[in-house]
Protein backbone atom coordinates (compact mmCIF):
# COMPACT_ATOMS: atom_id res chain seq x y z
CA UNK A 1 0.00 0.00 0.00
CA UNK A 2 1.57 3.33 -1.22
CA UNK A 3 -0.85 6.07 1.09
CA UNK A 4 -1.83 4.82 4.18
CA UNK A 5 -5.77 5.01 4.51
CA UNK A 6 -7.06 7.87 6.57
CA UNK A 7 -9.75 6.89 9.55
CA UNK A 8 -11.55 9.01 11.31
CA UNK A 9 -12.29 7.89 14.82
CA UNK A 10 -14.95 10.07 16.51
CA UNK A 11 -15.46 8.77 20.18
CA UNK A 12 -15.48 10.56 23.81
CA UNK A 13 -14.12 7.84 25.64
CA UNK A 14 -10.15 8.20 25.94
CA UNK A 15 -9.04 4.38 26.51
CA UNK A 16 -10.99 3.33 23.73
CA UNK A 17 -9.29 5.85 21.54
CA UNK A 18 -6.25 5.10 22.22
CA UNK A 19 -6.44 1.35 22.10
CA UNK A 20 -8.43 1.45 18.90
CA UNK A 21 -5.61 3.95 17.04
CA UNK A 22 -3.04 2.71 18.13
CA UNK A 23 -4.30 -1.13 16.74
CA UNK A 24 -4.72 1.43 13.28
CA UNK A 25 -1.86 2.47 13.73
CA UNK A 26 0.19 -0.89 13.66
CA UNK A 27 -2.09 -2.30 10.74
CA UNK A 28 -1.40 0.76 8.83
CA UNK A 29 -4.06 3.22 8.68
CA UNK A 30 -3.70 6.98 9.66
CA UNK A 31 -5.93 7.84 12.67
CA UNK A 32 -7.67 11.37 13.61
CA UNK A 33 -9.69 11.52 16.52
CA UNK A 34 -12.33 13.49 17.57
CA UNK A 35 -13.77 13.74 21.38
CA UNK A 36 -16.55 15.44 20.37
CA UNK A 37 -19.54 15.42 17.32
CA UNK A 38 -18.73 19.39 16.33
CA UNK A 39 -15.28 18.39 16.38
CA UNK A 40 -15.82 15.18 14.53
CA UNK A 41 -17.76 17.05 11.71
CA UNK A 42 -15.24 19.75 11.33
CA UNK A 43 -12.46 17.50 11.13
CA UNK A 44 -14.91 15.00 8.58
CA UNK A 45 -14.94 17.83 6.19
CA UNK A 46 -10.87 19.03 6.38
CA UNK A 47 -9.40 15.73 6.04
CA UNK A 48 -11.93 13.69 4.29
CA UNK A 49 -11.05 10.30 5.44
CA UNK A 50 -11.90 7.42 3.71
CA UNK A 51 -13.88 5.50 6.46
CA UNK A 52 -15.53 6.77 10.00
CA UNK A 53 -15.79 5.01 13.17
CA UNK A 54 -18.53 7.07 14.94
CA UNK A 55 -20.27 6.53 18.66
CA UNK A 56 -23.52 6.99 19.21
CA UNK A 57 -23.62 8.30 22.18
CA UNK A 58 -21.46 12.01 22.09
CA UNK A 59 -21.35 14.45 24.74
CA UNK A 60 -22.56 17.15 22.72
CA UNK A 61 -24.52 16.20 19.68
CA UNK A 62 -26.82 13.02 18.94
CA UNK A 63 -24.50 10.44 17.01
CA UNK A 64 -27.55 10.24 14.38
CA UNK A 65 -27.53 14.08 13.61
CA UNK A 66 -23.67 14.07 13.41
CA UNK A 67 -24.20 11.08 10.85
CA UNK A 68 -27.27 12.62 9.03
CA UNK A 69 -25.14 16.09 8.09
CA UNK A 70 -22.45 13.64 7.03
CA UNK A 71 -24.69 11.91 4.75
CA UNK A 72 -25.62 15.11 3.94
CA UNK A 73 -22.61 16.02 1.75
CA UNK A 74 -20.77 12.84 1.38
CA UNK A 75 -21.04 8.85 1.22
CA UNK A 76 -17.70 8.13 3.27
CA UNK A 77 -18.29 4.73 4.49
CA UNK A 78 -19.75 5.10 8.32
CA UNK A 79 -19.44 2.34 10.96
CA UNK A 80 -21.18 2.86 14.06
CA UNK A 81 -19.89 2.17 17.79
CA UNK A 82 -22.86 1.44 20.18
CA UNK A 83 -24.12 -0.38 23.16
CA UNK A 84 -25.83 -3.95 22.21
CA UNK A 85 -28.67 -3.25 24.37
CA UNK A 86 -30.13 -0.01 22.24
CA UNK A 87 -30.88 -1.92 19.02
CA UNK A 88 -33.13 1.30 18.14
CA UNK A 89 -30.78 3.20 17.51
CA UNK A 90 -28.28 1.11 15.21
CA UNK A 91 -31.78 0.72 13.26
CA UNK A 92 -32.00 4.30 13.19
CA UNK A 93 -28.54 5.16 12.15
CA UNK A 94 -28.41 2.36 9.97
CA UNK A 95 -31.35 3.34 8.18
CA UNK A 96 -29.76 6.53 7.97
CA UNK A 97 -27.45 5.52 5.81
CA UNK A 98 -24.33 4.36 8.42
CA UNK A 99 -22.88 1.31 6.50
CA UNK A 100 -22.55 -0.94 9.44
CA UNK A 101 -22.22 -0.84 13.08
CA UNK A 102 -20.01 -2.62 15.65
CA UNK A 103 -21.22 -3.30 19.49
CA UNK A 104 -19.18 -2.23 22.75
CA UNK A 105 -17.40 -4.16 23.42
CA UNK A 106 -15.28 -5.63 20.35
CA UNK A 107 -12.67 -7.31 19.86
CA UNK A 108 -9.76 -5.76 17.75
CA UNK A 109 -10.31 -8.27 15.03
CA UNK A 110 -14.29 -7.56 14.75
CA UNK A 111 -13.21 -4.11 14.18
CA UNK A 112 -10.59 -4.45 11.11
CA UNK A 113 -13.13 -6.78 9.64
CA UNK A 114 -16.09 -4.57 9.52
CA UNK A 115 -13.57 -1.93 8.04
CA UNK A 116 -12.04 -4.29 5.43
CA UNK A 117 -15.88 -4.80 4.19
CA UNK A 118 -16.92 -1.54 4.48
CA UNK A 119 -14.20 -0.26 2.97
CA UNK A 120 -14.62 -2.85 -0.14
CA UNK A 121 -17.87 -2.24 -0.22
CA UNK A 122 -17.22 1.68 -1.13
CA UNK A 123 -14.55 0.92 -3.50
CA UNK A 124 -16.14 -1.59 -5.51
CA UNK A 125 -18.64 0.37 -8.37
CA UNK A 126 -19.67 -2.08 -10.24
CA UNK A 127 -21.99 -5.11 -9.06
CA UNK A 128 -19.94 -8.56 -8.98
CA UNK A 129 -21.29 -11.18 -11.02
CA UNK A 130 -20.85 -13.98 -8.80
CA UNK A 131 -21.13 -15.34 -5.14
CA UNK A 132 -18.79 -17.77 -3.37
CA UNK A 133 -18.85 -18.38 -0.08
CA UNK A 134 -18.59 -21.83 1.92
CA UNK A 135 -20.59 -24.36 -1.25
CA UNK A 136 -22.73 -21.88 -1.86
CA UNK A 137 -22.38 -20.44 -5.33
CA UNK A 138 -24.87 -17.63 -7.22
CA UNK A 139 -24.64 -16.15 -10.43
CA UNK A 140 -26.30 -12.94 -10.72
CA UNK A 141 -25.98 -13.25 -14.06
CA UNK A 142 -27.29 -16.52 -15.09
CA UNK A 143 -29.84 -16.19 -12.01
CA UNK A 144 -28.22 -19.44 -10.97
CA UNK A 145 -27.41 -20.24 -7.34
CA UNK A 146 -25.56 -23.58 -6.86
CA UNK A 147 -24.93 -25.60 -3.64
CA UNK A 148 -22.02 -28.04 -3.36
CA UNK A 149 -22.65 -27.41 -7.37
CA UNK A 150 -26.07 -29.00 -7.74
CA UNK A 151 -28.55 -26.34 -8.56
CA UNK A 152 -31.02 -24.71 -6.30
CA UNK A 153 -34.94 -23.43 -6.74
CA UNK A 154 -35.89 -20.67 -5.49
CA UNK A 155 -39.13 -18.70 -5.20
CA UNK A 156 -38.94 -14.88 -7.38
CA UNK A 157 -38.98 -13.01 -4.00
CA UNK A 158 -36.35 -15.67 -2.23
CA UNK A 159 -33.95 -14.83 -4.83
CA UNK A 160 -34.62 -11.50 -4.63
CA UNK A 161 -34.05 -11.70 -1.66
CA UNK A 162 -30.98 -13.67 -1.29
CA UNK A 163 -29.15 -11.90 -3.43
CA UNK A 164 -29.60 -8.23 -1.85
CA UNK A 165 -28.32 -9.93 0.76
CA UNK A 166 -25.19 -11.56 -1.32
CA UNK A 167 -24.80 -8.17 -2.99
CA UNK A 168 -24.42 -6.75 0.16
CA UNK A 169 -21.98 -10.06 1.55
CA UNK A 170 -20.46 -9.18 5.26
CA UNK A 171 -22.71 -6.12 5.62
CA UNK A 172 -26.40 -6.13 7.83
CA UNK A 173 -28.93 -4.97 6.15
CA UNK A 174 -31.84 -3.85 8.30
CA UNK A 175 -35.65 -5.32 8.00
CA UNK A 176 -36.41 -2.08 6.90
CA UNK A 177 -33.86 -1.56 3.99
CA UNK A 178 -34.69 -4.95 2.66
CA UNK A 179 -38.50 -4.73 2.89
CA UNK A 180 -38.07 -1.47 0.75
CA UNK A 181 -35.89 -3.07 -1.16
CA UNK A 182 -37.90 -5.99 -2.19
CA UNK A 183 -41.29 -5.29 -1.79
CA UNK A 184 -41.28 -1.28 -2.35
CA UNK A 185 -41.34 1.74 -0.23
CA UNK A 186 -44.91 1.30 1.03
CA UNK A 187 -44.85 -1.82 2.34
CA UNK A 188 -46.18 -2.02 5.35
CA UNK A 189 -43.95 -2.41 8.79
CA UNK A 190 -44.79 -5.87 9.84
CA UNK A 191 -41.89 -7.64 8.99
CA UNK A 192 -43.08 -11.42 9.30
CA UNK A 193 -43.47 -11.77 5.66
CA UNK A 194 -39.90 -11.16 5.61
CA UNK A 195 -39.21 -13.67 8.07
CA UNK A 196 -41.26 -16.57 6.48
CA UNK A 197 -39.50 -16.04 3.26
CA UNK A 198 -36.51 -16.27 5.17
CA UNK A 199 -37.21 -19.22 6.66
CA UNK A 200 -37.80 -20.75 3.72
CA UNK A 201 -34.47 -19.74 2.16
CA UNK A 202 -32.94 -21.17 4.96
CA UNK A 203 -34.59 -24.72 4.34
CA UNK A 204 -32.86 -24.55 1.55
CA UNK A 205 -29.10 -23.88 1.31
CA UNK A 206 -28.54 -24.61 5.19
CA UNK A 207 -27.94 -27.94 6.74
CA UNK A 208 -29.55 -26.73 9.72
CA UNK A 209 -31.82 -23.37 9.79
CA UNK A 210 -31.78 -22.92 12.98
CA UNK A 211 -27.50 -23.04 12.92
CA UNK A 212 -26.97 -20.81 9.81
CA UNK A 213 -23.90 -20.76 7.72
CA UNK A 214 -24.85 -18.49 5.31
CA UNK A 215 -27.08 -15.95 6.20
CA UNK A 216 -27.00 -14.48 9.97
CA UNK A 217 -29.77 -12.75 12.17
CA UNK A 218 -28.71 -9.93 13.70
CA UNK A 219 -31.98 -9.58 16.08
CA UNK A 220 -33.76 -6.66 16.43
CA UNK A 221 -32.14 -5.17 13.30
CA UNK A 222 -31.54 -7.37 10.58
CA UNK A 223 -29.85 -10.08 8.58
CA UNK A 224 -25.82 -10.01 7.00
CA UNK A 225 -24.60 -13.02 4.58
CA UNK A 226 -21.43 -14.32 4.86
CA UNK A 227 -18.73 -12.42 2.87
CA UNK A 228 -18.30 -13.18 -0.28
CA UNK A 229 -15.06 -14.91 -1.14
CA UNK A 230 -14.62 -13.72 -4.88
CA UNK A 231 -14.06 -10.02 -4.02
CA UNK B 1 -68.40 -0.15 36.18
CA UNK B 2 -67.21 -0.81 39.68
CA UNK B 3 -63.39 -0.60 38.28
CA UNK B 4 -64.17 2.27 36.18
CA UNK B 5 -65.32 4.00 39.15
CA UNK B 6 -62.42 3.78 41.28
CA UNK B 7 -60.12 5.54 39.06
CA UNK B 8 -61.93 8.20 39.64
CA UNK B 9 -61.59 11.01 42.13
CA UNK B 10 -63.63 10.93 45.23
CA UNK B 11 -65.42 13.95 44.45
CA UNK B 12 -66.66 12.72 40.96
CA UNK B 13 -67.07 9.60 42.35
CA UNK B 14 -69.75 11.46 44.39
CA UNK B 15 -71.11 12.99 41.85
CA UNK B 16 -71.14 9.89 40.04
CA UNK B 17 -73.23 8.10 42.71
CA UNK B 18 -75.95 10.65 42.97
CA UNK B 19 -76.38 11.06 39.12
CA UNK B 20 -76.66 6.94 39.48
CA UNK B 21 -79.00 7.28 42.12
CA UNK B 22 -81.12 9.51 40.73
CA UNK B 23 -81.38 8.11 37.28
CA UNK B 24 -81.94 5.03 39.22
CA UNK B 25 -84.67 5.87 41.26
CA UNK B 26 -86.25 7.72 38.14
CA UNK B 27 -86.70 4.84 36.03
CA UNK B 28 -87.99 2.83 39.05
CA UNK B 29 -90.56 5.44 39.86
CA UNK B 30 -91.46 5.55 35.68
CA UNK B 31 -91.80 1.75 35.33
CA UNK B 32 -93.72 1.38 38.96
CA UNK B 33 -95.94 4.43 37.61
CA UNK B 34 -96.95 2.41 34.63
CA UNK B 35 -97.53 -0.58 36.48
CA UNK B 36 -99.60 1.38 39.02
CA UNK B 37 -101.39 2.97 36.41
CA UNK B 38 -102.49 0.21 33.89
CA UNK B 39 -102.82 -3.09 36.85
CA UNK B 40 -103.13 -0.87 40.15
CA UNK B 41 -103.75 -3.82 42.33
CA UNK B 42 -100.72 -5.34 43.54
CA UNK B 43 -98.45 -2.91 45.07
CA UNK B 44 -96.50 -5.45 47.07
CA UNK B 45 -95.03 -5.65 43.07
CA UNK B 46 -93.89 -2.25 42.61
CA UNK B 47 -92.13 -2.32 45.97
CA UNK B 48 -90.23 -5.38 44.70
CA UNK B 49 -89.35 -3.09 41.57
CA UNK B 50 -88.00 -0.47 43.58
CA UNK B 51 -86.21 -3.36 45.75
CA UNK B 52 -84.47 -4.24 42.97
CA UNK B 53 -82.96 -0.92 42.05
CA UNK B 54 -81.91 -0.22 45.01
CA UNK B 55 -79.45 -3.10 44.51
CA UNK B 56 -78.36 -1.57 41.65
CA UNK B 57 -77.84 1.11 43.09
CA UNK B 58 -75.86 -0.32 46.29
CA UNK B 59 -73.65 -2.53 43.68
CA UNK B 60 -72.72 1.13 41.55
CA UNK B 61 -72.30 3.95 43.64
CA UNK B 62 -69.50 4.44 46.84
CA UNK B 63 -69.85 3.18 50.22
CA UNK B 64 -73.38 2.38 52.23
CA UNK B 65 -74.23 5.74 52.22
CA UNK B 66 -76.58 5.87 49.01
CA UNK B 67 -77.88 2.40 48.80
CA UNK B 68 -79.77 3.44 52.74
CA UNK B 69 -80.51 6.88 51.41
CA UNK B 70 -82.50 5.49 48.67
CA UNK B 71 -83.96 2.55 50.51
CA UNK B 72 -85.63 5.05 52.92
CA UNK B 73 -86.52 7.54 50.38
CA UNK B 74 -87.98 4.47 48.62
CA UNK B 75 -90.16 3.45 51.92
CA UNK B 76 -91.55 7.54 52.31
CA UNK B 77 -92.08 7.70 48.85
CA UNK B 78 -93.57 4.63 47.98
CA UNK B 79 -96.03 5.06 50.85
CA UNK B 80 -96.66 8.78 49.45
CA UNK B 81 -97.46 7.58 45.83
CA UNK B 82 -98.50 4.08 45.43
CA UNK B 83 -100.57 3.23 48.68
CA UNK B 84 -104.08 4.60 49.64
CA UNK B 85 -104.57 7.30 49.90
CA UNK B 86 -102.86 8.44 46.74
CA UNK B 87 -100.22 11.63 47.26
CA UNK B 88 -100.58 11.41 51.21
CA UNK B 89 -98.44 10.08 53.66
CA UNK B 90 -100.25 7.39 55.51
CA UNK B 91 -98.54 4.76 58.43
CA UNK B 92 -102.02 3.85 60.20
CA UNK B 93 -103.87 2.14 56.96
CA UNK B 94 -104.06 -1.66 58.39
CA UNK B 95 -101.12 -3.90 57.21
CA UNK B 96 -99.40 -1.17 55.50
CA UNK B 97 -97.24 -0.46 58.73
CA UNK B 98 -95.98 -3.73 58.57
CA UNK B 99 -95.18 -3.81 54.84
CA UNK B 100 -93.35 -0.62 55.39
CA UNK B 101 -91.50 -2.13 58.65
CA UNK B 102 -90.18 -5.40 56.33
CA UNK B 103 -89.36 -3.07 53.29
CA UNK B 104 -87.18 -0.50 54.96
CA UNK B 105 -85.59 -3.79 56.87
CA UNK B 106 -85.02 -5.30 53.29
CA UNK B 107 -83.79 -2.50 51.99
CA UNK B 108 -81.30 -1.43 54.37
CA UNK B 109 -80.37 -4.96 54.72
CA UNK B 110 -79.49 -5.60 50.78
CA UNK B 111 -77.90 -2.26 50.48
CA UNK B 112 -75.14 -2.78 53.60
CA UNK B 113 -74.81 -6.22 52.48
CA UNK B 114 -74.10 -5.26 48.47
CA UNK B 115 -72.00 -2.50 49.25
CA UNK B 116 -69.98 -4.18 52.12
CA UNK B 117 -69.74 -6.66 48.93
CA UNK B 118 -68.01 -4.08 46.63
CA UNK B 119 -66.12 -3.20 49.42
CA UNK B 120 -64.78 -7.06 49.78
CA UNK B 121 -63.43 -6.73 46.32
CA UNK B 122 -61.99 -3.58 46.33
CA UNK B 123 -59.65 -4.90 49.13
CA UNK B 124 -59.45 -8.19 47.40
CA UNK B 125 -57.94 -6.31 44.47
CA UNK B 126 -55.84 -4.31 46.47
CA UNK B 127 -54.64 -7.71 48.35
CA UNK B 128 -53.58 -8.94 44.75
CA UNK B 129 -52.11 -5.76 44.40
CA UNK B 130 -49.92 -5.72 47.03
CA UNK B 131 -48.85 -9.08 46.59
CA UNK B 132 -47.93 -8.98 42.81
CA UNK B 133 -45.66 -5.80 44.25
CA UNK B 134 -43.64 -7.83 46.74
CA UNK B 135 -43.51 -10.39 44.20
CA UNK B 136 -41.76 -8.22 42.27
CA UNK B 137 -39.64 -6.61 45.56
CA UNK B 138 -38.26 -10.18 46.09
CA UNK B 139 -37.28 -10.56 42.86
CA UNK B 140 -35.32 -7.49 42.78
CA UNK B 141 -34.08 -8.65 46.55
CA UNK B 142 -32.67 -11.78 44.74
CA UNK B 143 -30.59 -10.00 41.98
CA UNK B 144 -29.44 -7.47 44.31
CA UNK B 145 -28.41 -10.69 46.37
CA UNK B 146 -26.69 -12.61 43.20
CA UNK B 147 -25.08 -8.99 42.27
CA UNK B 148 -23.10 -8.30 45.39
CA UNK B 149 -21.98 -11.59 45.64
CA UNK B 150 -21.00 -12.11 42.18
CA UNK B 151 -19.57 -8.94 40.94
CA UNK B 152 -17.03 -8.91 43.86
CA UNK B 153 -15.25 -11.48 42.74
CA UNK B 154 -13.72 -10.76 39.80
CA UNK B 155 -13.45 -6.58 41.00
CA UNK B 156 -11.41 -8.30 43.40
CA UNK B 157 -9.19 -10.13 40.72
CA UNK B 158 -8.63 -6.95 38.51
CA UNK B 159 -7.86 -5.16 41.42
CA UNK B 160 -5.55 -7.45 42.81
CA UNK B 161 -3.91 -8.36 39.41
CA UNK B 162 -3.40 -4.77 38.11
CA UNK B 163 -1.94 -3.55 41.59
CA UNK B 164 0.31 -6.49 41.35
CA UNK B 165 1.66 -5.94 37.58
CA UNK B 166 1.89 -1.65 38.50
CA UNK B 167 3.94 -2.41 41.62
CA UNK B 168 6.24 -5.49 40.63
CA UNK B 169 6.17 -5.13 36.45
CA UNK B 170 10.18 -4.75 36.61
CA UNK B 171 10.63 -8.22 38.28
CA UNK B 172 8.42 -10.14 35.89
CA UNK B 173 9.45 -12.24 33.06
CA UNK B 174 7.00 -11.87 29.78
CA UNK B 175 4.74 -15.05 30.61
CA UNK B 176 3.86 -14.22 34.02
CA UNK B 177 3.35 -10.65 32.60
CA UNK B 178 1.30 -12.20 29.91
CA UNK B 179 -0.90 -14.31 32.91
CA UNK B 180 -1.60 -11.44 34.84
CA UNK B 181 -3.09 -9.77 31.86
CA UNK B 182 -5.03 -12.36 30.66
CA UNK B 183 -6.69 -12.46 34.15
CA UNK B 184 -7.24 -9.55 33.63
CA UNK B 185 -9.14 -9.72 30.58
CA UNK B 186 -11.44 -12.91 31.93
CA UNK B 187 -12.25 -11.11 35.04
CA UNK B 188 -13.70 -7.80 32.49
CA UNK B 189 -15.15 -9.95 30.15
CA UNK B 190 -17.20 -12.02 32.93
CA UNK B 191 -18.37 -8.68 34.21
CA UNK B 192 -19.50 -7.30 30.97
CA UNK B 193 -21.20 -10.18 30.39
CA UNK B 194 -22.88 -9.81 33.81
CA UNK B 195 -23.81 -6.28 33.36
CA UNK B 196 -25.04 -7.03 29.81
CA UNK B 197 -27.54 -9.07 31.68
CA UNK B 198 -28.46 -6.88 34.10
CA UNK B 199 -29.00 -3.90 31.69
CA UNK B 200 -31.35 -6.25 29.75
CA UNK B 201 -33.33 -6.61 32.94
CA UNK B 202 -34.33 -2.46 32.50
CA UNK B 203 -35.96 -4.07 29.42
CA UNK B 204 -38.48 -4.99 31.79
CA UNK B 205 -41.04 -2.64 32.65
CA UNK B 206 -40.28 -2.21 36.70
CA UNK B 207 -43.94 -1.13 37.73
CA UNK B 208 -45.61 -4.39 36.84
CA UNK B 209 -42.75 -6.96 35.32
CA UNK B 210 -44.45 -6.81 31.89
CA UNK B 211 -42.36 -6.32 28.43
CA UNK B 212 -42.85 -5.44 25.11
CA UNK B 213 -43.11 -8.23 22.61
CA UNK B 214 -42.99 -9.06 19.29
CA UNK B 215 -44.01 -11.55 17.11
CA UNK B 216 -40.17 -13.75 16.52
CA UNK B 217 -39.46 -16.55 14.34
CA UNK B 218 -38.10 -18.97 17.19
CA UNK B 219 -34.88 -21.10 14.99
CA UNK B 220 -33.71 -17.08 14.62
CA UNK B 221 -33.46 -16.38 18.56
CA UNK B 222 -32.08 -19.92 19.06
CA UNK B 223 -29.50 -19.99 16.49
CA UNK B 224 -28.18 -16.64 17.23
CA UNK B 225 -27.74 -17.23 20.15
CA UNK B 226 -26.02 -20.78 19.54
CA UNK B 227 -24.07 -18.20 17.23
CA UNK B 228 -22.62 -16.07 19.89
CA UNK B 229 -22.23 -18.96 22.40
CA UNK B 230 -20.41 -20.59 20.04
CA UNK B 231 -17.80 -17.77 19.02
CA UNK B 232 -17.61 -16.90 22.74
CA UNK B 233 -16.26 -20.76 23.67
CA UNK B 234 -14.56 -21.92 19.74
CA UNK B 235 -13.97 -25.57 21.78
CA UNK B 236 -17.51 -26.00 22.46
CA UNK B 237 -20.06 -27.33 20.58
CA UNK B 238 -23.74 -26.44 20.55
CA UNK B 239 -26.15 -28.49 19.26
CA UNK B 240 -29.36 -26.94 18.30
CA UNK B 241 -32.35 -29.22 16.90
CA UNK B 242 -35.40 -27.30 16.14
CA UNK B 243 -38.80 -28.08 14.15
CA UNK B 244 -38.56 -28.00 10.50
CA UNK B 245 -41.73 -26.13 11.14
CA UNK B 246 -41.29 -21.92 11.19
CA UNK B 247 -42.38 -20.82 14.80
CA UNK B 248 -43.40 -17.52 15.39
CA UNK B 249 -43.93 -16.40 19.18
CA UNK B 250 -44.46 -13.15 21.14
CA UNK B 251 -41.64 -12.31 22.62
CA UNK B 252 -38.90 -9.66 23.19
CA UNK B 253 -36.17 -11.19 21.35
CA UNK B 254 -33.34 -9.93 22.90
CA UNK B 255 -34.04 -10.98 26.73
CA UNK B 256 -35.00 -14.45 25.26
CA UNK B 257 -31.37 -14.62 23.51
CA UNK B 258 -29.87 -13.63 27.03
CA UNK B 259 -31.75 -16.71 28.61
CA UNK B 260 -30.45 -19.14 25.80
CA UNK B 261 -26.93 -17.54 26.13
CA UNK B 262 -26.72 -17.66 30.25
CA UNK B 263 -28.32 -21.12 30.20
CA UNK B 264 -25.85 -22.41 27.52
CA UNK B 265 -22.67 -20.71 28.77
CA UNK B 266 -24.15 -22.25 32.24
CA UNK B 267 -23.93 -25.27 30.89
CA UNK B 268 -20.28 -25.41 29.36
CA UNK B 269 -19.19 -23.64 32.42
CA UNK B 270 -20.73 -26.26 34.98
CA UNK B 271 -20.97 -29.32 33.46
CA UNK B 272 -17.44 -30.43 33.83
CA UNK B 273 -15.06 -31.81 31.20
CA UNK B 274 -17.78 -32.60 27.82
CA UNK B 275 -18.07 -29.19 26.08
CA UNK B 276 -21.46 -30.71 24.22
CA UNK B 277 -24.70 -29.16 24.66
CA UNK B 278 -28.11 -29.89 23.20
CA UNK B 279 -30.81 -27.29 22.28
CA UNK B 280 -33.77 -29.05 21.72
CA UNK B 281 -37.05 -26.65 20.76
CA UNK B 282 -40.18 -28.68 20.86
CA UNK B 283 -43.99 -27.01 19.92
CA UNK B 284 -46.97 -27.78 21.55
CA UNK B 285 -50.55 -26.87 20.77
CA UNK B 286 -50.23 -23.91 23.57
CA UNK B 287 -46.67 -23.36 24.36
CA UNK B 288 -43.27 -24.01 22.84
CA UNK B 289 -40.39 -25.65 25.25
CA UNK B 290 -36.96 -25.24 25.25
CA UNK B 291 -34.46 -27.41 26.77
CA UNK B 292 -30.96 -27.17 27.72
CA UNK B 293 -29.18 -30.19 27.83
CA UNK B 294 -25.71 -31.03 28.97
CA UNK B 295 -23.65 -34.33 29.94
CA UNK B 296 -21.70 -33.37 33.27
CA UNK B 297 -22.05 -33.85 36.41
CA UNK B 298 -24.96 -32.32 36.96
CA UNK B 299 -27.08 -29.60 39.51
CA UNK B 300 -26.20 -31.08 43.37
CA UNK B 301 -29.13 -32.65 44.97
CA UNK B 302 -29.29 -29.95 47.67
CA UNK B 303 -29.18 -26.67 45.17
CA UNK B 304 -32.33 -28.16 43.17
CA UNK B 305 -34.72 -26.16 44.93
CA UNK B 306 -32.83 -22.76 45.47
CA UNK B 307 -31.87 -22.89 42.08
CA UNK B 308 -33.37 -19.36 40.94
CA UNK B 309 -33.00 -17.69 44.33
CA UNK B 310 -30.05 -16.03 43.60
CA UNK B 311 -27.70 -17.78 46.16
CA UNK B 312 -24.10 -18.70 44.93
CA UNK B 313 -23.78 -21.81 43.44
CA UNK B 314 -20.33 -24.14 44.39
CA UNK B 315 -20.03 -27.34 44.17
CA UNK B 316 -16.70 -28.57 45.90
CA UNK B 317 -15.01 -29.86 43.63
CA UNK B 318 -13.87 -26.14 41.55
CA UNK B 319 -15.20 -23.87 43.70
CA UNK B 320 -13.36 -20.36 41.85
CA UNK B 321 -14.63 -21.23 38.27
CA UNK B 322 -18.28 -21.66 39.00
CA UNK B 323 -18.66 -17.72 39.56
CA UNK B 324 -21.55 -16.29 38.53
CA UNK B 325 -24.29 -18.31 38.14
CA UNK B 326 -26.55 -16.73 40.67
CA UNK B 327 -27.34 -13.65 38.96
CA UNK B 328 -27.50 -15.41 35.65
CA UNK B 329 -30.34 -17.87 36.74
CA UNK B 330 -32.23 -14.81 39.03
CA UNK B 331 -32.18 -13.39 35.31
CA UNK B 332 -33.74 -16.49 33.50
CA UNK B 333 -36.17 -16.80 35.44
CA UNK B 334 -37.59 -12.95 35.42
CA UNK B 335 -37.44 -12.79 32.12
CA UNK B 336 -39.51 -15.87 31.63
CA UNK B 337 -42.00 -15.21 33.83
CA UNK B 338 -42.05 -12.26 32.47
CA UNK B 339 -42.98 -13.39 29.73
CA UNK B 340 -45.62 -15.44 31.48
CA UNK B 341 -43.76 -18.89 31.20
CA UNK B 342 -42.10 -21.13 33.31
CA UNK B 343 -38.42 -22.69 34.06
CA UNK B 344 -37.10 -25.30 35.78
CA UNK B 345 -33.77 -27.44 36.66
CA UNK B 346 -33.45 -31.07 37.22
CA UNK B 347 -31.21 -33.45 36.47
CA UNK B 348 -31.61 -36.30 33.71
CA UNK B 349 -29.45 -39.59 33.31
CA UNK B 350 -26.28 -38.24 32.24
CA UNK B 351 -26.34 -34.50 33.59
CA UNK B 352 -28.09 -31.85 33.92
CA UNK B 353 -30.87 -29.86 31.87
CA UNK B 354 -32.78 -26.59 32.13
CA UNK B 355 -36.37 -26.16 30.40
CA UNK B 356 -37.95 -23.44 30.09
CA UNK B 357 -41.55 -22.81 28.29
CA UNK B 358 -43.09 -19.47 26.29
CA UNK B 359 -46.53 -19.68 25.97
CA UNK B 360 -48.02 -19.11 22.31
CA UNK B 361 -49.98 -16.44 20.30
CA UNK B 362 -54.08 -17.75 20.60
CA UNK B 363 -54.85 -19.01 16.83
CA UNK B 364 -57.66 -16.24 16.90
CA UNK B 365 -55.29 -13.09 17.47
CA UNK B 366 -52.78 -14.26 14.92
Amino acid sequence: MTSKLNVLLIEDDKNICAFVSKFLNQNGYRVTTAHTGKEGLSLAASICPHIILLDLGLPDIDGCDVLRQIRNWSSIPIIIISARTKEHDKVDALDLGADDYITKPFGIDELMARIRTSLRHSRSNTLEKTYKALDLEINFEKRMIFLNGEQIHLTQIEYQLLTLLAENSGKVLTYNQIMSTIWGPYVDSNNQILRVNMANIRRKIEKNPAQPEYVFTEIGIGYRMLENENL
Amino acid sequence: MLGKLQDLSPKKQHIYSIIFSLLCMTIATGISSIYYYYVNENSANIALIFILFIIIISCNTRGYFYGIFCSLFTVVWFNYVYTYPVFMLNLSASGYPITFLVMTTIAVIISTLTSHLVLQSQMVKEQEHRLAEADGEKMRANLLRAISHDLRTPLSGIIGNSSMYTNGHASMCDAEKLEIVKNIQEDATWLFNMVENLLTVTRINNDDMTIKTNIESVEEVVGEAAMRVCKRHPDSSVNVDCPMDLIMIPMDAILIEQVIINLLENALKHSGKKNTVDLIVRDTPTNVIFTIRDYGNGIPEKKLNSLFDGTPYTPSQNADVLKGIGIGLVICKTIVTAHQGTIIGQNHDKGAEFVFTLPKLKEESL
